[in-house]
């Protein structure tokens, strides 16, 4: 009950939400997930996105090469990356494994910050300050962190100045 | 605006000096740190006005993309899910948020890539695992790609 589906192709409901993962199926998140562990058995994952792609992939990494090969695990982003190539340029509809091996990267770019991050600083944990000195070199991600990080600060603060001024009426 | 580190040191600097002919030079510092802040609110300034004036002029597929572009973001919970499941521990929030957001530039980077590449093979998107490949392999050699597996040799 109250389970709603996208509708073909959509990365977003009309009002803007974004889809929440669910292991098999997608669901509109209108409260935090508490059914993880319940296991959606009944429907297979929408259709709409294994689309046949009209090319063959090669074949050369066959057991599972450095850059295409963990397909064992289940697909984290695949709605959202192909937004995300979307709007970096590619087409509105990208090849699934031109998705997948993106999704693979950026798994494995993410894996190589957290490692790298817990071996510096404070060990054995990731924090703000490692990430950014890891970055420090690369001038765009360097930027980008301290713009989201500035932001996050007003926000928070335009939320607290909000809250208070409610509090009193 | 935030003082960053270097004109923090100045400032501090220019503070702990006790003579009058170095609380000139403090000033004449702390008025340049002013002027500089000044021009870099100007330039800020006219970066959104060039950007509003670009954004108004686009096509309806170009504002389409655009909307992607700004709107895509990885899920924060599937970040945070995978960051802990890598450290063990829990993380914060500022974490997810700096590891989300420097992983959506990663991909940027990728893509552009493959387009260039993609283009320089006189080809069209969509992109094919090729492009990326060849992208992955272009990022690599330039050190854009973090890889803590090679052997590093230090003379060739």
């Amino acid at each position: 009950a109250g389970r709603v589906w996208p509708e073909p192709g959509g990365a977003c409901d009309a009002a803007g939400r974004s889809w929440a993962w669910c292991r098999t199926t997608r669901w509109r998140r209108p409260q935090p997930r508490r059914d993880r562990g319940r296991k959606c058995g009944a429907a297979a994952s929408m259709a709409d996105e294994e689309e046949d792609p009209p090319f063959e992939e090669d074949t050369e990494e066959a057991g599972g090469g450095p850059d295409g090969g963990q397909g064992k695990r289940k697909r984290l982003f695949s709605k959202e990356l192909r937004c995300m190539m979307y709007g970096f340029g590619d087409d509105q509809n990208p090849y699934t494994e031109s998705v997948d091996i993106l999704e693979d990267l950026v798994i494995e770019f993410i894996t190589e910050m957290t490692h790298k991050a817990m071996s510096i600083g404070r060990q054995g944990r990731v924090q703000v300050e490692d990430i950014v000195f890891l970055i420090r070199k690369d001038p765009r991600k360097f930027a980008r962190v301290k713009d989201l990080l500035t932001m996050n600060e007003e926000l928070k603060r335009a939320r607290k100045a909000f809250d208070e001024a409610n509090y009193g009426s | 605006g935030e003082v960053n580190s270097q004109e923090g040191l100045e400032l501090a600097s220019a503070e702990t000096e006790d003579s009058t002919l170095q609380t000139a030079a403090a000033k004449k510092i702390k008025i340049e740190i002013k002027e500089k802040k000044e021009k870099k609110q100007k330039v800020d300034e006219d970066e959104i006005q060039k950007m509003q004036i670009l954004v108004s002029s686009f096509s309806e597929e170009q504002l389409n993309r655009y909307e992607m572009y700004r709107r895509s973001a990885f899920p924060k919970a599937a970040i945070k899910r995978l960051v802990q499941s890598i450290t063990g521990t829990s993380v914060s929030q500022n974490v997810v948020i700096a590891m989300s957001g420097i992983s959506k530039v990663f991909a940027g980077e990728v893509v552009e890539e493959a387009l260039d590449v993609c283009e320089k093979w006189g080809e069209l998107p969509p992109l094919q695992p090729k492009h990326m490949r060849e992208a992955v392999r272009r990022l690599k050699s330039r050190g854009q790609i973090p890889n803590s597996k090679y052997k590093k040799i230090t003379f060739h």
